[in-house]
């Protein structure tokens, strides 16, 4: 078995791992990233609604009342998202947990975050949508809220040069949407980091090894060992010896690794796994009524250019239209006409329906700020996510849809019933969310008796194991989340490069 | 190397699925039906059943499209596994309440009765039922085989069809903007 000495392990290569591989990288330190998926690149990106080559990046954690949904590929999910890139509002970082205390450990809200989100955003290039470019559908959405007298901005995406091609989803074939392999993780190999793909971490063990509290990274010896395995070829398995150890893997792969290596480290959280939030998606389709221009849900960037922030204040969420392709779509929900109850989700009224799909159709989605209630299950390997749906969801979920249909009704549009289905296309009952948003399965606390790790990303009781991705962020962010991942991984990093007495990055280039 | 699936492993499959389905309500009688050899031997009785299957789940899609069943019984789909299994049935349901030994020469809208039949039927029908008109739609309106081709019908392209910006938004969109509330598209 081959064994690998380096300062630094980073485990993925997404939004919370790239950061502190970047920026330890040009500090100085040995850093070895490995990633599960396999690497890719703009070139090995298609135009296409090929389930095979979407599966292929795009993965799924099924479950009770939540689906979640991530990608494994060099990059994490930076080569499939949207490219929408907003900061929490910080009305996410003041959030209370159901004993009044606040998910966001002290020192971490909006405020601590914006210079790390200056730095992601010159890094990602970000910038808000002109208003010459923003799609139909989202103009379309404007004029709804504008009728209603509602407020809409202009979106902030990660991009530059956007073709508007609308299959964001499956990866920028332009090298326009700024993936993660076009900035940091270059970057990062440019200051000597090494990348290695199709590797799956399988445990974490701690080494018998005693240091200096504060010590240098050099003077610390190694500390952990890292069991990974090759997912192609043979198989092999590969050793990684390190003195810190950064998980960026996501939420579900993070809690995943952490759980199976529990054996090796008891003294981990009880609450590895626990409190996922994910943004509490509610979507509503309608068609729009005579008079109203055409939206077009197959032209111009994924993401339709607009967001409202009209309900933050009054009932915690964010609304914006959403575009979605026909193999989304037809695969996420059976549709028929509300006034039409008696019709099939399949048949003429269904056809007729679809036609009207890529002009007349609108759908809204409101993110909330929902509370950080589901859970990680793993048997033998495969994850689960259980949601109980309390009537404080409950609640949220039938109010939040008032709201979206209210704006559609008020405008002259008939809404469309969707039954969203599940793996295999049968219709979810009762309360059902599904997202790509997925936060906290190991998440920043105070103290151990509510998180796993501490505000600067380490593990309790476990000196050099750090989180820095999606599964330290403690609440729903009623936005995407890609930015704040990436913005809390800078100031983790930057907490590391105090931490291990490493050189800044102007010292080091002057070095 | 195997072909195609005998009937044996297509109800050996099924079993353990509806073993695994505490709540379907006639598990047995689904394993008990075992259906004709023909469906297993005859992979175009299979493909005209499956195409007069599509026809009544998308009115309008292009008969002579050979794309249009691929899905039913591509390997790299569970599906392919019951699709001799699920062709058998809407023939068996079709000639027991039209009398009409073949699927295919039934009327549009008694197809459409059978596919009814199907989803009102036990938990694991309906399942299959669900997967299948499901499948066709996706298959369908994404054009999942051709990139290129997209679906007609609803007028998606498929990809790599470059639009000018003229298409892609209206000449005068700040007529459409509402007030903003940030300067900058972030909530504060």
């Amino acid at each position: 078995m081959k064994t690998i000495y380096t300062d630094v392990l980073v485990i993925g290569t997404g939004f919370g791992a790239a950061a502190p591989a970047l920026r330890l990288a040009q500090a100085g330190a040995k850093v070895v990233m490995i990633e599960k998926g396999p690497r890719v690149q703009t070139a090995d990106f298609r135009q296409t609604s090929d389930p095979k080559y979407i599966l292929k990046y795009l993965k799924g954690t099924p479950g009770d009342n939540l689906q979640l949904t991530y990608a494994e590929a060099l990059g994490g999910g930076s080569g499939f998202y949207e490219m929408i890139s907003l900061r929490a509002p910080s009305l996410a970082f003041q959030q209370l947990d159901a004993d009044g205390r606040l998910l966001w450990p002290a020192g971490v809200d909006r405020r601590a975050l914006d210079a790390y989100y200056d730095l992601a955003e010159q890094m990602l290039h970000v910038s808000q949508i002109p208003v010459e470019e923003i799609p139909k559908t989202g103009l379309v959405f404007a004029h709804l809220m504008k009728n209603l007298g509602y407020s809409v901005d202009r979106c902030r995406y990660a991009v530059r040069g956007c073709q508007g091609s609308g299959f964001c989803v499956t990866g920028c074939v332009y090298g326009a949407k700024q993936s993660l392999f076009l900035n940091y993780l270059p970057q990062a190999v440019s200051a000597g980091a090494e990348i290695e793909t199709d590797l799956e971490a399988l445990a974490i063990e701690p080494l018998a090894a005693r240091w200096t509290i504060g010590a240098a990274l050099r003077d610390i010896p190694f500390r952990y060992r890292v069991t990974a395995r090759r997912r192609t070829g043979e198989r092999e398995l590969v050793t990684f010896v390190a003195r810190v150890v950064i998980l960026g893997g996501g939420t579900v792969g993070t809690a995943k690794l952490l759980l199976a290596s529990r054996r090796y480290l008891p003294k981990l959280s009880e609450h590895v796994g626990r409190h996922i939030a994910y943004n509490g998606s509610v979507k509503v389709a309608a068609l729009l009524p005579d008079g109203v221009p055409d939206a077009d849900m197959f032209t111009g960037r994924t993401h339709p250019g607009m967001v409202s922030y009209q309900f933050l204040g009054s009932h915690g969420i964010t609304v914006h239209a959403v575009k979605a392709m026909p193999l989304m779509l037809v695969s996420a929900a059976h549709l028929r006409l509300r006034d039409e109850p008696q019709a099939d989700f399949w048949g003429s009224a269904n056809v007729e329906l679809m036609k009207q799909l890529r002009h007349r159709m609108i759908i809204l989605d409101a993110f909330g700020l929902t509370p950080p209630g589901a859970a990680l299950q793993v048997t033998a390997g495969d994850a689960r996510v259980a949601l109980p749906i309390t009537a404080q969801l409950r609640a949220y979920h039938a109010e939040t849809k008032r709201i979206l249909e209210s704006i559609l009704v008020r405008n002259g549009c008939r809404i469309v019933e969707a039954d969203f289905l599940d793996k295999g296309f049968t219709p979810q009952q009762g309360v059902h969310f599904s997202t790509a948003h997925q936060v906290g399965s190991c998440r920043m606390a105070d103290s151990k008796e509510h998180g796993v790790v501490d505000a600067s990303g380490a593990v309790f009781d476990y000196p050099g194991l750090y989180v820095s991705d999606g599964s330290a962020i403690p609440s729903s962010l009623a936005v995407n989340t890609s930015l704040t991942i990436l913005a809390n991984a800078e100031r983790i990093a930057a907490g590391l490069i105090e931490r291990y007495r490493l050189p800044h990055r102007s010292q080091a280039q002057a070095a | 190397m195997q072909d195609h699936i005998s009937r044996r492993q297509v109800l050996k499959h099924l079993g353990l699925i509806v073993a695994g389905l505490a709540a379907a309500c006639t598990p047995v009688r689904v394993l008990v039906n075992a259906y004709p050899q023909t469906f297993d031997d005859d992979p175009e009785l299979v493909d005209r059943v499956l195409r007069a299957f599509v026809a009544a789940v998308i009115p309008g899609a292009p008969a002579d499209d050979p794309d249009l069943v691929r899905a039913f019984t591509d390997r790299d789909y569970p599906f392919a596994e019951f699709a001799a299994f699920f062709a058998a049935d809407l023939t068996r349901r079709g000639a027991r309440r039209f009398a009409e030994p073949a699927f295919e020469r039934l009327t549009l809208e008694q197809r459409a009765a059978v596919v009814r039949d199907g989803l009102a039927a036990d938990a694991t029908t309906r399942k299959m039922y669900n997967g299948a008109v499901t499948l066709a739609q996706v298959a369908f309106y994404a054009g999942i085989y051709n990139a290129q081709q997209g679906c007609a019908l609803i007028g998606f392209e498929g990809g790599y069809h470059w639009h000018p910006l003229s298409d892609i938004t209206y000449p005068e969109p700040a007529l459409f903007l509402a007030a903003a509330l940030t300067p900058d598209g972030n909530a504060a």
